[in-house]
């Protein structure tokens, strides 16, 4: 018994402590080295950082050297492979793009709207500065899920900064170098990215789970289960780690919703990455200008609000008016007919009065005629008035008198 | 030209077990991960422990040890994490071989899964526990098998190799 311990304890030190031929350190001191590097990794020196950075970028530039011809024969085959599919390919794009055309031109509006809305929700602008970069290595690890890239902090990219393809997110940067960085890709398991479910817009929590597709956290199957149509994956820009409204995949619910989990397939192929966007959000203010521009807007559109309600009233005055001309006109013809209707009785009454004028001055001439007549009808005796004519009349009138 | 041929198969004998280790870790394509559902092994827990039992002078510590840094930058941990795996297997294979007197694949096959184990064991806790890495269990479990599994099937691979070097350079 104590002589199998002894063999054990002299078997793990002979492991541990002794140096094979040409080696300069045992395993117990490299060991002890890891261990150093695992414990000073966990703390923020700068020094060790700086440290950490030249290794990663010496240790990225060689694996990109090391894998010049495997990246050449990869290269090889998929431009041999990609001449066959290139007609095809060539027609499926052709359509594609005549679909494109047609969907771009509402989408200008959208994004112009968008961005209009925006402005009057959230009273702030998204300001992006925008680098491209060169995927350096895309080594898969069961840990991680990353690429890196050809850019770092000599080129202004920082930690946190987001990663597109085309417009699709792809990931964020958690590591940079002098000349190189690390991008945690949204499949990877330790990726959690804030999203909405289009066009329902539901929130929900986003995960990778290290293959090529992702999965939906804290959301309940039975939310989406009854909607028919596909669902698509946007970021919902909560948290401000992302902006709003960047596309990641969509759920194909037909495939998607198996055993209560819902799974996202991302709109790209990570593992067919060569050149992404990095990007960088910033929330800017409204400045002044835009402000007093804002003003002004706002002061326009009250003015036109309240010419508007003037225009109303006076819409509604005329309307009134409008009303009370007709009533009037209405009124006014028949007063005319009613004028006319009177005039008419009045040159009757005229007419009559007239007459009986003219009747009156005949009795009385004939009254005065019959008293008057010997004083002045023309006789053989006298040089008098001849009957009938007006001096006779006149003569019976003035009762003889001349 | 016979000598520069034996030259050359001596250069290979001798280094192309770190030539692999190096490559393999530089390497895009990475065994660990081929993409595949239910497949993965760790290639470099096998060479290093196939190596370090039949050949120690093969494979330097040392350069295990910056292997298991270059690991770490590549695969995206804490640097150290590899390096400590790999020296602890190269620490349990040396163990191993003190305590063995007739070698035995069958017996070596055993003593990797154990370790292996230990070794995955120690990384879980380095990742999840001290650096709050989120680890998939499940991967972890089928690279664990596979690489035990492909261990017997590696070993007389470069047993092979090593025979066909070996074997011209004696004829020499």
């Amino acid at each position: 018994m104590e002589r199998s311990r002894d063999d054990f304890v002299i078997a793990i030190r002979s492991a541990f402590l002794r140096k094979g031929n040409q080696q300069r350190f045992s395993i117990l001191s490299l060991i002890l080295f890891s261990i150093i590097f695992l414990i000073l990794g966990s703390f923020n020196f700068k020094i060790i950082n700086y440290t950490k950075i030249i290794i990663r970028d010496i240790i990225y530039t060689s694996s990109f050297i090391a894998t010049i011809p495997e990246n050449f024969i990869k290269k090889s085959y998929n431009s041999i492979t990609g001449h066959y599919e290139h007609y095809d390919e060539y027609k499926k794009i052709k359509s594609e793009l005549e679909k494109l055309r047609t969907k771009d031109l509402s989408k200008q509006i959208l994004t112009f709207e968008n961005i209009q809305l925006k402005k009057v929700i959230d009273d702030y602008f998204i300001k992006s500065n925008e680098t491209f970069a060169k995927v350096l290595i895309d080594k898969r690890s069961p840990f991680l899920r990353s690429i890196v890239l050809n850019k770092g902090s000599k080129n202004g990219i920082k930690i946190g900064m987001i990663v597109l393809d085309d417009s699709y997110l792809i990931g964020k940067v958690v590591e940079v170098n002098y000349l190189t960085s690390r991008v945690l890709l949204v499949s990877d398991i330790n990726s959690k990215v804030p999203v909405s479910i289009e066009p329902i817009g539901i929130q929900a929590i986003m995960s990778g789970t290290g293959k090529q597709n992702g999965i939906l956290q804290y959301i309940d199957v039975e939310t989406i289960e009854n909607i028919n149509e596909d669902l698509l994956v946007v970021t919902s820009g909560a948290g401000s780690i992302f902006n709003s409204g960047i596309p990641i995949g969509k759920i194909n619910k037909d495939v998607d919703l198996n055993n209560g989990q819902i799974f996202i397939n991302f709109y790209k192929d990570f593992t067919q990455l060569k050149y992404v966007k990095v990007s960088s959000n910033k929330k800017i203010g409204v400045d002044q200008s835009i402000k007093k521009e804002f003003e002004l807007n706002n002061k326009q559109i009250a003015t036109i609000n309240s010419q508007k309600k003037s225009f109303e009233i006076l819409r509604q005055q005329k309307s009134i008016v409008d009303a009370v001309r007709v009533i009037i006109e209405k009124e006014n013809s028949e007063l005319k007919i009613k004028l006319n209707e009177l005039n008419l009785q009045l040159s009757q009454l005229e007419d009559n009065k007239k007459n009986n004028q003219a009747e009156q001055e005949e009795i009385k001439f004939l009254r005065l005629n019959l008293l008057y007549a010997h004083k002045c009808r023309k006789t053989i005796i006298n040089q008098l008035h001849k009957v009938g004519t007006p001096k006779y009349k006149a003569c019976i009138l003035n009762k003889g008198k001349k | 030209m016979m000598h520069a041929k034996s030259g050359i198969k001596l250069f290979l004998y001798k280094y192309t077990p770190i030539i692999l280790l190096f490559t393999s870790i530089l390497n895009e394509i990475d065994f660990n991960n081929l993409g595949l559902k239910y497949f993965s092994f760790n290639f470099s827990y096998i060479l290093i422990f196939y190596y370090s039992l039949r050949r120690t002078e093969s494979l330097g510590y040392t350069y295990i040890f910056i292997a298991g840094l270059f690991n770490d930058v590549m695969v995206g941990v804490p640097m150290g994490t590899s390096s400590l795996s790999y020296l602890l297997l190269c620490a349990a294979t040396g163990y191993l071989r003190n305590i063995t007197l007739r070698p035995n694949i069958i017996k070596d096959w055993i003593f990797f899964l154990l370790t292996i184990s230990f070794l995955n064991f120690i990384s879980f806790i380095v990742l999840m526990l001290i650096f709050e890495y989120e680890v998939s269990y499940f991967d972890q479990i089928i690279n664990i098998t596979f690489t035990f599994l492909l261990y017997l099937v590696f070993s007389y691979l470069f047993n092979f190799y090593d025979n066909f070097l070996l074997g011209k350079i004696n004829v020499r």
